[in-house]
This record gives structure tokens, C-alpha cells and sequence, in this order.
């Protein structure tokens, strides 16, 4: 516990040295590689992905890989125009982009919305996944006040060097981040099968267990390989989060902060690195099966969470594991931290000075985005420690539905401007509404909860999908249909303050700005129009 | 039409590129069996762990097709080229 903190103090006292200053300079291709690993690659995927492979098996944990293959050939077609744009512009949300492209504020507010309320239960995963490894940890007793003491404590820093900082400190502290998780993954991979008898006996105990009856719903535990009917679900998992993925505000600022548009599309081709990372850190829940791990948690339930802390505090050397639960703590800390950030940008841009206050100064814009940041991180700590931990769990798996469908006002806004700004609201209206409900049905056979997973049948069909994706082609059809109707109507269009060339600009072309004066800036969208 | 011919080969060949490695990777039923195993993995692991360097090798060939291609376009425009201290010398030439 010592040595993450003074780790994590040393960080903060060099970014005290200049705070946005530095972090404004703009993002060379390697800083981020690790500022997008750092981000997209959080403590609650390490304890989650192998998690969902211990407890069900490949449907649910093993789709993780191509989703993430998928993901960046995705985000090299589409990213490097958000780049262009953004900096010609002064955008630094997403929101921001809608606005200026629309020019509807309603459109923008629905993003920006969308946006915070997709990242609050993210926020309060990286803590339930550090409240896992303190867990394991032996921190903390049977009363409340202790038992989350060590999480309270791990909060503090978080938002302290987020405050003082803003987003230079994630960037360095994802380097030790990632260098520590990269030892600990290596490491794991070419020891723990040597331990445990080899790939074949793992893979061999694994399929055992998921052939194994469920006895609360008699069909098997999981799936080893999936079958006929998982097939849809398997890709649609892994597109539709794909497809999500970069929609998460906090994507956009680490990809923003990049140098030249072309750091982007280098980052493509080389951010795949994690994704072989994340492969083989899902069979460590297979690793967790074949060790027979213990999961059950201080209130004595089981807790699948608990797989791959237990299975480091059981198969390593406590020194070793103390490394590891060091880098799954820091892991939770980078991510949060640059979250946080961009829940309060989207707070401050696109409602405080959209809505509240048009004339703010770019100071008291610096002011209200720094405090927001701060509710931001205290609301995810009221979530984690006031409620039921599987609420955060539910949410975040509805953030996923919810960011998905903003796809259609983005991605679509950069090549085309013939959806309609009101069917592109509508769409997403019915949606958001469809998704959540659609995720409200499904109840989990064993506890009889609702939010049961992230897959639900097809309307009118037998085949389960996952729901972001069912919504999403429902918001496509929905934006279609009213787009001839609106156009029919002559309702009125909205002024689009972008122009074609915006989409390729890059680096040293005139009106590009770098970082540091888009964050001065204030949003030009709203200036201009 | 010799501008024209030079242009688009590098955009379609990327797209194809790119769609093949959204693709390929989903088709499930292709990759969904367990043999033949490889150093103890089934078959669906392996292969698609595979897709991971498959992927970057694919998407790492368009970038390099649309960034000549990016280059000439800047360069035809009166554009600098922003990658210039980095960027590497054999493609400067052109």
C-alpha cells in the first residue's frame, strides 16, 4: 500500500511542476499508445474480461478479442476527420462536434448527456475493481468503515492529482501502469500453465465446467466454444462494442490530444498490441478454474470478481502478487482519472456554457470543469459504497447501450450531413428507451434480477443478440424514415459551421490549433454561431 | 487520368483492406471448433489471437497506402507535410 502510494505521489509532484501546460503539448504516436491503452484497457477489463471467463466462459469473456481487433480498423476510417475537424474548430467533446455540425443544441445536450451518463457507472467500476484487489488484499475488516477505508483512501489521491493536474497526470502514470501490467500478464502466461499442468489440462478443466448443468437453470454453465445459437451473440458482442468503444467521451479527449491527425491512424495499427494482452489475460480465468480458486468475498458470497486476485495471492510469491494488485490499482486509478476529465468537460462545455452561462471566461470554465470533475468521482464513490455493487455492474452494462447510440450523430455527421437533426434525436430517443428496456427484461434464472446480462432475443426471432446492437439498427431505421419525412416537410435544417475541407486538415494548416488553445478557446462552435 | 489512376488504387485497396479485417475476424461459424489444437490451445483461441497480428498487419498497410497518398495530395495543394521530423526518407523523395 506504501509503495503505490508514494508511486502515485511521485507522479503527481512532477505534474505539478506544469499542469495543463505540459499535458496541453500535443501527444506524440507513443505517449499515446500509452494514454489510450491506459485508457481503454482499465482495471475492471483485467478483473472483468477473465471474470466473465471464469464464471461463463467464451460468449461472454472471449468476445473481448475481436472486439478489440475490430475496434481500430473502425476508428482509422473514422477518427482522423474527428481529429481534423475538432481542431479546426476548437471542439473538444464530442457534443461539441454535433453542435457545430447540426446546429441544434438539443442534438448536442442529448450527446453530452448520453456521454456523463455512460461514464459514471465506468467511473464506479474502476473502483469496485479496486475494491477486488484490496479485497484480496486482507485490507480492510467486517465493518463497514474499514472495509472501505483502503478504497476511500485510493479515491483521495485519484482526485487529488486530477485536480492539480488534469490530463498530464493519467499520461504519465499509464506508463508505469502499463509497464507493470505487461510484466505481471508475461509473467503469468509463462509460469502459471507450467504450474498448473500445461494448456491442455486448462483449456481441458475449462470445458469441463462450462459443459457442467447449471442448477438453477439446467442448461450449462457456459460456453467453452460456442455453439449454433451463440453465434450472433458472439459477433454482435464484439461489434457492437467495437463500435462503442470510441464513443466513450473519454476516447475522444485521449485521441484528441493527439499531435497530427496521423498519430491516430499509427495508433490503429499498433494498439492491437493490447488486444493480444487482453486475450491472453482472459485465459487467465480459465488458469483461475483449473487452480480451483476460492471466490467467495468477506460477506461470504461468491464472487466471480474475486478470480484473478485470489489467483495471484494463490499461485504467487506475496511479493510478486503485491506487484500485480499494484498495477490492477493503478490500472483502476489512469482510466478514472481521464473519465473523470471528460465527464466534466462534456459538463462544462455543452450544458454549463451551452445553457447555463454563454458568457463564461475560459478561467471559469478551467473552474467549473475542474469541480465537476471532483462530483463526478464523488458520485461514483457514493455508487459504489452506497448501493448494491451489481447496480454500477447493470449500469455500465446499460452505458454500453446508451453510448452506441450517439454512433449515428457522430460518425455519420463526418461524412454525411443528410441525416436530419431531429430524426437523428428522435432515433436516438426511442433508442435509448428500447435499449433500457430491452435490458430491463432480462432477468438473471439464477437470482431472478433484472439487467441479467447484455443479450436479449431479436424482436421476433429466437436469436439472442446483444441489445446496443438491436437498438442501434432500430435508431438507423428510425433516422432513415423521418429523414425523407422531415426533408419532405421542409423542416428546418440547422446551420452546419463546418466545411468540407475541416475533414482533412491537419497539423501546421491554417486555423488548426494545437491543444492547448482549443482548451483556451472555449469551444468555437458556440463563439461562432 | 494518370492523377485519377494513381489515386484510386490507394483508397480502394484500404478499404478492402480494412473491411476484411472488420470482417473476417466476426464470422464465427469459420472459427468456431476446437480443432486443430496448437501448443495445447483449441482452435477457436488460437486462431483468433492470430486475427490480433492479421489485423495490425492489415490496417498497417493502409496507413502507409493513404499517408503516400495523403502526401501527394498535401503536397499538390501547396500543403507542408505535418509528420516532416518523423516521417521517413524514403517516401520525402517523391
Amino acid at each position: 500500500m506504501g509503495f503505490m502510494a508514494s508511486r502515485w505521489r511521485s507522479a503527481g509532484h512532477l505534474d505539478n511542476l506544469d499542469e495543463w501546460g505540459l499535458g496541453g503539448r500535443s501527444f506524440g504516436t507513443f505517449v499515446t499508445w500509452f494514454l489510450l491503452g491506459g485508457d481503454l484497457y482499465t482495471a475492471y477489463t483485467f478483473i472483468a474480461v477473465p471474470a466473465a471467463m471464469y464464471a461463463t466462459g467464451a460468449i461472454s469473456g472471449f468476445f473481448a478479442v475481436p472486439y478489440t481487433i475490430v475496434a481500430y480498423p473502425i476508428v482509422f476510417v473514422f477518427m482522423a476527420r474527428l481529429w481534423s475537424v475538432s481542431h479546426r474548430h476548437g471542439y473538444v467533446t464530442p457534443a461539441d462536434f454535433v453542435s457545430g455540425r447540426y446546429g441544434s443544441k438539443a442534438l448536442s445536450l442529448a450527446v453530452a448527456v448520453t456521454g456523463i451518463l455512460a461514464l459514471m457507472p465506468y467511473i464506479a467500476l474502476q473502483l469496485v475493481g479496486m475494491q477486488a484487489v484490496f479485497e484480496t488484499m486482507g485490507l480492510g475488516g467486517n465493518n463497514t468503515l474499514a472495509k472501505d477505508l483502503p478504497l476511500l483512501i485510493a479515491f483521495a489521491v485519484l482526485a487529488a492529482y486530477t485536480y492539480s493536474s488534469g490530463l498530464r497526470a493519467p499520461a504519465m502514470i499509464a506508463f508505469v501502469k502499463d509497464f507493470l501490467i505487461y510484466v505481471v500478464i508475461l509473467v503469468a502466461i509463462f509460469y502459471l500453465p507450467h504450474v498448473l499442468g500445461g494448456w491442455d489440462s486448462i483449456f481441458g478443466a475449462a470445458q469441463e465446467k462450462m459443459a457442467k448443468t447449471n442448477p438453477a437453470t439446467g442448461k450449462p454453465t457456459g460456453s467453452f466454444i460456442p455453439g449454433n445459437a451463440g453465434y450472433v451473440s458472439y459477433w454482435t458482442l464484439g461489434l457492437g462494442s467495437a463500435m462503442a468503444l470510441f464513443m466513450y467521451p473519454h476516447s475522444v479527449t485521449a485521441v484528441l490530444s493527439t499531435k497530427t491527425r496521423n498519430v491516430v491512424r499509427r495508433n490503429a495499427a499498433i494498439l492491437p498490441a493490447y488486444s493480444l494482452l487482453l486475450g491472453l489475460l482472459a485465459l487467465l480465468g480459465f488458469m483461475a478454474i483449473k487452480a480451483n480458486v476460492n471466490v467467495k468475498g468477506l460477506d461470504g458470497l461468491a464472487n466471480p470478481q474475486l478470480a484473478i486476485p485470489r489467483l495471484f495471492d494463490q499461485e504467487f510469491p506475496s511479493w510478486f502478487a503485491g506487484i500485480a494488485f499494484a498495477a490492477i490499482a493503478v490500472g483502476a486509478l489512469v482510466p478514472a482519472a481521464i473519465m473523470s476529465i471528460a465527464a466534466a468537460n462534456l459538463f462544462t462545455r455543452n450544458i454549463y456554457r451551452a445553457f447555463i452561462k454563454p458568457s463564461a471566461s475560459p478561467a471559469e470554465e478551467a473552474k467549473v470543469s475542474k469541480l465537476a470533475s471532483l462530483l463526478v468521482k464523488v458520485g461514483a464513490l457514493v455508487f459504489v459504497l452506497a448501493m448494491d455493487k451489481t447496480i454500477a455492474l447493470n449500469l455500465q452494462l446499460l452505458g454500453g447501450i446508451w453510448i452506441l447510440q450517439t454512433f449515428p450523430a457522430i460518425v455519420v455527421g463526418l461524412y454525411t450531413r443528410w441525416f436530419h437533426r431531429y430524426a437523428l434525436l428522435t432515433g436516438w430517443a426511442v433508442a435509448m428507451v428500447f435499449g433500457t428496456i430491452s435490458a430491463y427484461n432480462v432477468v438473471n434464472p439464477a437470482t431472478k434480477k433484472h439487467f441479467g446480462g447484455s443479450l436479449a432475443n431479436i424482436p421476433f426471432t429466437n436469436t439472442p443478440a446483444y441489445i446496443a446492437l438491436t437498438a442501434f439498427v432500430l435508431n438507423v431505421l428510425i433516422v432513415i424514415v423521418l429523414t425523407f419525412v422531415f426533408r419532405a416537410l421542409k423542416v428546418p435544417d440547422g446551420q452546419d459551421t463546418t466545411h468540407p475541407t475541416d475533414y482533412l486538415a491537419d497539423r501546421g494548416d491554417p486555423g488548426v490549433k494545437d491543444l492547448p488553445e482549443i482548451l483556451d478557446d472555449g469551444g468555437a462552435a458556440t463563439a461562432k454561431s | 487520368m494518370s492523377r485519377l489512376s494513381a489515386v484510386r488504387p490507394a483508397y480502394w485497396i484500404s478499404g478492402v483492406l480494412l473491411v476484411v479485417a472488420v470482417v473476417v475476424p466476426l464470422l464465427v461459424p469459420t472459427y468456431a471448433k476446437a480443432d486443430p489444437h496448437l501448443w495445447g490451445f483449441p482452435f477457436f483461441y488460437w486462431y483468433q489471437l492470430m486475427w490480433v497480428f492479421l489485423s495490425a498487419i492489415l490496417v498497417s498497410i493502409s496507413y502507409r497506402l493513404l499517408r503516400a497518398e495523403e502526401r501527394r495530395r498535401r503536397a499538390a495543394q501547396g500543403l507542408g507535410d505535418p509528420d516532416a521530423p518523423d516521417a521517413d526518407t524514403e517516401e520525402a523523395g517523391r
